[in-house]
């Protein structure tokens, strides 16, 4: 167990000023290999953001970024999808212009890899390629329940659709930990209960470590090994989910003090 | 009324709009094309007239071989040129873009008006004739033109031409999919400068004289004119907007002044009517059923149905 100390992911100190406000306030905790790890917090917490530095869409204002105990503050989102990590976005952001299938195809474009010459000559080597990225799209396609929308023009899914095209097209890359972003928001009540078991399906046949954002508490609550809670940009508590439910500041930051304003999700609750 | 020279032009215009098409399928929308253009003709124009090495006859003859080896080196030159801009010109997005590629075309106008072997405003005349009518010409264009097509169309069934679409749709999502977009970007940048060169190093011979007109402002408007009326989605739609367009102010000729309002017309009224231009690739799937993109569509081992197996 402490010869394999190096965590997957690891954050310290990390930080992002946006003017004035600390969006994100030296915040630090790190992800194990096969860890499902929760990040909460009330809307505008600094969690999105937090992401978005990690996948390397924002670039920090300060602290660091490790991947297996190396640094990789601040490289390009391609580099960092490359090194196995893999996002999905809270607002969706698909290429709705393309198939389903081509949108996973668009992910699977380095496994294998091909050179651009075999693929304008159409070599023998850019064809058994392109069969095997085939082979695994539809592969993914039937393990999240959509190879009968494979021809379907991503942008005219249900909403449900592309929430599991996202996860698809980002387990599409290869990757060894998958940040979630909100995977449940905007779900029907029947596709939510469906998503843990999910999730945690996806985690054992792609042998993944999971980062996920959630409002959707008691899911986090089930699903995760480990959680942190953000409030204001800062890391409040950090813990199993035992031990943040009874943490006093988780309680204050979601119901407030008394004199605040909470203005958010209490654990429990489910905001949808 | 549409003979072998307008025939010439017509193809011209249709790999002028493929110039255009390449950086707007990967949502970029790049207006340098005339200045690649410009570059191609005034190399070939400059080659063909002062290196006696390429073989230029005292009667005005070119020998065929030294046309293709211009082609190849004004797509080159031009291909290096994109490469060198496109880096810090490709930061730039939308119509921030537009606007820096039209500085582009403006610079290398003004530096072909002001260089001292360039010609000034004359330009560079008398360029010798590979070919003794316009056949030739249309051969070798129709040939460029094939050219630039299959490249269009194969790109369709590659992890690049995949790629090129993804960051149209969504560039920050295709960098999380491990998409290097600057990359992609910059082929799509420097492919259509090759297309932009080497159409106007054959334009060169084609027109007999080349000046620092040929690559204009004008021409920017006028080349994404070819793509809007056409349609951007397909490559198919920039060619048939380049014919169309090439073809229309000469068709028009017999109604005098007027021609050049009605040319306005088609312009303006082209994307209120057509929206997404001629050519969608919806079109094309109604028609016939081909299968547009050349992207294998059905898994290798069906569990349900075994006869989708294509061979």
């Amino acid at each position: 167990m402490t010869s394999t100390a190096t965590p997957l992911l690891e954050v310290r100190d990390l930080s992002r000023h946006f003017g004035g406000l600390r969006a994100v306030d030296q915040v630090s905790f790190a992800v194990q290999p096969g860890e499902i790890f929760g990040l909460i917090g009330p809307n505008g917490a600094g969690k999105t953001t937090l992401f978005n530095l990690i996948s390397g869409v924002t670039s920090p204002s300060g602290g660091a970024v490790l991947w297996r105990g190396g640094a990789i503050t601040g490289q390009a989102p391609h580099h960092l999808n490359r090194l196995g990590l893999a996002r999905t976005f809270q607002n969706l952001r698909l290429f709705d212009g393309l198939s389903v299938l081509e949108n996973l195809l668009v992910a699977l474009q380095r496994r294998p890899r091909g050179s651009v010459v075999g693929g304008l000559l159409n070599s023998t080597s850019h064809q058994r390629a392109e069969r095997q990225r085939l082979d695994t799209a539809w592969q993914l396609l039937e393990e999240l329940g959509l190879s009968a929308l494979a021809e379907r023009q991503a942008g005219s899914l249900a909403y449900g659709d592309r929430r599991r095209l996202e996860m698809a097209r980002a387990l599409a890359t290869g990757p060894a930990l998958l940040l979630l972003d909100e995977p449940a928001a905007g779900l029907n009540p029947a596709e939510k209960e469906g998503l843990g078991g999910l999730i945690q399906e996806l985690r054992e046949r792609h042998q993944l470590s999971i980062l996920i954002i959630e409002h959707h508490v008691p899911l986090l609550m089930r699903l995760c090994n480990r959680m942190a809670v953000l409030d204001f940009g800062v890391r409040i508590a950090l813990g199993t989910p035992e031990q943040v439910r009874r943490d006093p500041k988780v309680i204050e930051a979601y119901l407030g003090s008394g004199t605040g304003s909470g203005n958010g999700d209490a654990p429990g609750g489910d905001p949808g | 009324m549409i003979d072998n020279g307008l025939l010439v032009q017509m193809l011209l215009g249709a790999l002028l709009g493929l110039s255009v098409y390449l950086p707007l399928a990967t949502g970029q929308l790049s207006l340098a094309t005339p200045a690649f253009y410009a570059v191609g003709g005034t190399l070939a124009a400059l080659l063909s007239t002062r290196w006696s090495a390429l073989g230029a006859t005292a009667d005005g003859g070119f020998p065929l071989a030294s046309l293709l080896l211009e082609l190849v080196l004004g797509g080159l030159l031009a291909g290096g040129l994109a490469l060198l801009v496109g880096r810090p010109v490709l930061r730039l997005r939308g119509i921030y873009l537009a606007i820096a590629t039209i500085a582009l075309v403006e610079i290398v106008r003004v530096a072909i008006l002001n260089l001292p072997f360039t010609g000034g405003a004359i330009g560079i005349f008398s360029i010798p004739q590979p070919f003794t009518d316009a056949s030739g010409y249309l051969v070798t264009a129709l040939a460029l033109l094939a050219l630039a097509g299959w490249l269009c169309q194969r790109l369709e069934a590659m992890p690049l031409g995949r790629a090129m679409a993804a960051i149209r749709d969504d560039e920050l999502a295709a960098g999380c999919m491990g998409i290097d977009t600057t990359r992609v970007k910059l082929i799509a940048f420097v492919l259509s400068a090759v297309v932009a060169g080497s159409s106007g190093a054959l334009a060169a011979h084609f027109l007999n004289t080349w000046n620092a007109r040929q690559g204009s402002f004008d021409v920017s408007v006028t080349l994404l004119a070819f793509v809007i009326l056409g349609g951007s989605r397909t490559w198919l739609g920039p060619v048939l907007g380049g014919l169309v367009l090439t073809a229309l102010p000469e068709l028009l000729r017999p109604v005098g002044d007027v021609r050049l309002v009605l040319f306005g017309l088609v312009i303006l009224l082209g994307p209120v009517l057509v929206p997404q231009g001629l050519i969608t690739p919806a079109l094309l799937e109604r028609l016939g059923g081909w299968s547009w993109r050349g992207t294998l569509r059905t898994p290798s081992a069906p569990q349900s149905n075994p006869s989708e197996e294509p061979s």
